[in-house]
């Protein structure tokens, strides 16, 4: 125990001193103020005012701790969870307020009524390219209050230029679910996991892809998401829509719930999902990777064994990169006892400032977090008005 | 060449952070001029495609949409639907009794006998590719029903 104290003491820490992590703060309180204030000064409601002071501090709070710790995992995490259970708490609500209840009827489909998800993006390019048209039953620009077609791909676009992979661990507004559940045990109760897994994403997005074009209707909304239990749902008016309900169920449970638990794992993130699949091919056009100093690895292989996305293996180790499966969510770098796991700009030296690296990208990913993250102040407001009303329409 | 590359590699990840900023602000700027530069628009299997033909009523108007037999990625399927609406929602009578021309040669395909306030159709084809009702739907201003067809150009 000592000796282990010992190292975690001579650890190279990215841990900043209070005053420059406050000054480095103080940027993304302005920029949060920016994004969120114009919204919440447009409510008209005191509830609404109380929720977004809230969240604002609450999320600057974060912000703030993430750079003085130094542990970024950790505080992305707390962020990335709370989002992914944020969006029910408003999403489902005002599903049942506007449409009755969380189930999509054929009206609300072919009334354009679905909200649009951005996992649906590898579905609907090759559709959108060949005959200009969006095989989603969602609205093309914004009238209602969830999603249309336009604004996601552009948020798409702009995060997938800016962080890459990253939307994995910084954006995705379901990935919380799986990173919630992940975290519960301490230790893992599955261990090995045959890395041909790894694959699976790939395979789900060339069959989702080729499916979709082939029938023109989203196949993965269809058939295999299992986050549609957070969200909307096919009504299960007959057998076949009965059984898509099943399939999501059973998924929802055994990809996001129950296999993250026993092995401490994104699964249904690192080893289904095709969206994954798209984000990791953008990868290699993002300016910020992960890398591993080969100086400092003491080659414990503890990155290995708890990079939550399977994406680091012998061999990328042995030349210092992650995988094109790196979510930058930097477990790798908070955990490694030897400070040899860091934040990197594609160009600059291997040698050059870890911690200018990571301030940079921390910064893209958390005002990218913020875009979404407007779901924890709808959904404040919604407790507030439980509290307050009853209810939460 | 070093120092270019590293100029370069901050000078992008400064761009990154200055996209994710703007990217919120941007969207109701960037979202109609994307869409109508890009020309894209909902797939017919839902929006059930381009109005054809537009019938006047007193009170209400009889929407026939064009026959959608091209929601895939090549060519024509060989069956597929035709969507007729009525409009607006608020002013449909009781029941409505139709028969509706989709092919334009000035003759009826089908007829269709719709009860509004049970939200129920009888469909009586006249042409051979007319095959089945699929449903009834009330939307938000109008009601619709969607006839099953085969292709008659396949």
């Amino acid at each position: 125990m000592a000796a282990i104290a010992q190292v975690k003491s001579r650890r190279p820490s990215l841990q900043l001193p209070v005053w420059k992590a406050l000054l480095l703060s103080l940027p993304m309180l302005l920029i949060s103020s920016f994004l969120w204030v114009p919204n919440l000064s447009g409510a008209g409601d005191s509830l609404a005012l109380i929720a977004g002071i809230i969240a604002l501090l609450g999320i600057n709070t974060i912000f703030f701790f993430m750079l003085y710790t130094g542990k970024t995992d950790r505080y992305r995490a707390v962020m990335f969870i709370i989002i992914a259970i944020a969006l029910p708490m408003d999403f489902i609500p005002w599903m049942i307020k506007t449409y009755g209840s969380m189930m999509l009827t054929d009206e609300i489909v072919y009334s354009g009524g679905a909200s649009f998800c951005p996992l649906t993006m590898p579905m609907i390019l090759i559709p959108a390219l060949v005959k200009r048209v969006i095989i989603f039953p969602g609205e093309l620009l914004p009238t209602m209050a969830h999603g249309a077609f336009s604004l996601m791909f552009i948020i798409w676009v702009a995060a997938s230029l800016s962080v890459g992979m990253g939307w994995c661990s910084w954006v995705c507004l379901y990935g919380g679910w799986d990173e919630f559940f992940s975290r519960l045990r301490r230790k893992p109760l599955i261990k090995n996991i045959d890395r041909r897994w790894i694959y699976l994403p790939f395979g789900m997005l060339l069959a989702i892809v080729v499916l979709s074009a082939i029938t023109f209707t989203p196949i993965y909304c269809e058939w295999f998401c299992p986050f549609k239990i957070a969200t909307e749902f096919q009504a299960p008016v007959n057998l076949l829509t009965s059984i898509q309900v099943g399939i999501f169920v059973v998924l929802f449970i055994g990809l996001v719930v129950v296999l993250p638990i026993l092995t401490r794992r994104r699964v249904q993130c690192g080893l289904f999902c095709p969206f994954g699949a798209l984000q990791s091919f953008l990868n290699k056009i993002n300016i910020f990777e992960v890398r591993v100093d080969l100086d400092k690895c003491s080659e414990c292989k503890q990155c290995l064994r708890t990079c939550p996305t399977f994406s680091l293996d012998e061999s990328s180790l042995k030349s210092g990169k992650t995988l094109i499966t790196c979510t930058k969510c930097s477990k790798c770098i908070d955990g490694c006892p030897k400070g040899a796991a860091y934040y990197h700009i594609k160009g600059t030296s291997l040698k050059a400032s870890p911690q200018t690296a990571r301030i940079l990208f921390v910064y893209a990913g958390f005002v990218l977090m913020l875009i979404f993250g407007g779901e924890i102040v709808n959904a404040l407001y919604r407790i507030f008005k439980l509290i307050t009303t009853g209810s939460m329409l | 060449m070093k120092y270019i590359k590293s100029f370069l590699g901050y000078s992008i990840a400064v761009v990154c952070i200055l996209i994710s900023i703007m990217v919120g602000p941007m969207i109701g700027l960037l979202a109609e001029p994307f869409i109508k530069t890009t020309g894209l628009r909902l797939s017919p299997n839902y929006d059930g495609g381009e109005v054809r033909q537009t019938i006047d009523h007193a009170a209400y108007q009889t929407l026939v949409h064009r026959m959608v037999f091209d929601n895939t990625l090549i060519g024509e399927r060989k069956e597929g639907f035709v969507q007729v609406e009525w409009a607006p929602l608020a002013a449909l009578p009781a029941h409505i009794d139709e028969e509706v021309d989709v092919n334009g040669d000035n003759q009826a395909d089908f007829r269709l006998v719709v009860d509004t306030a049970n939200k129920q159709s009888v469909l009586t084809p006249y042409s051979s590719w007319v095959q089945e009702l699929e449903g009834t739907y009330r939307f938000k201003n109008s009601m619709a029903v969607r006839v099953r067809l085969k292709n008659p150009a396949r």
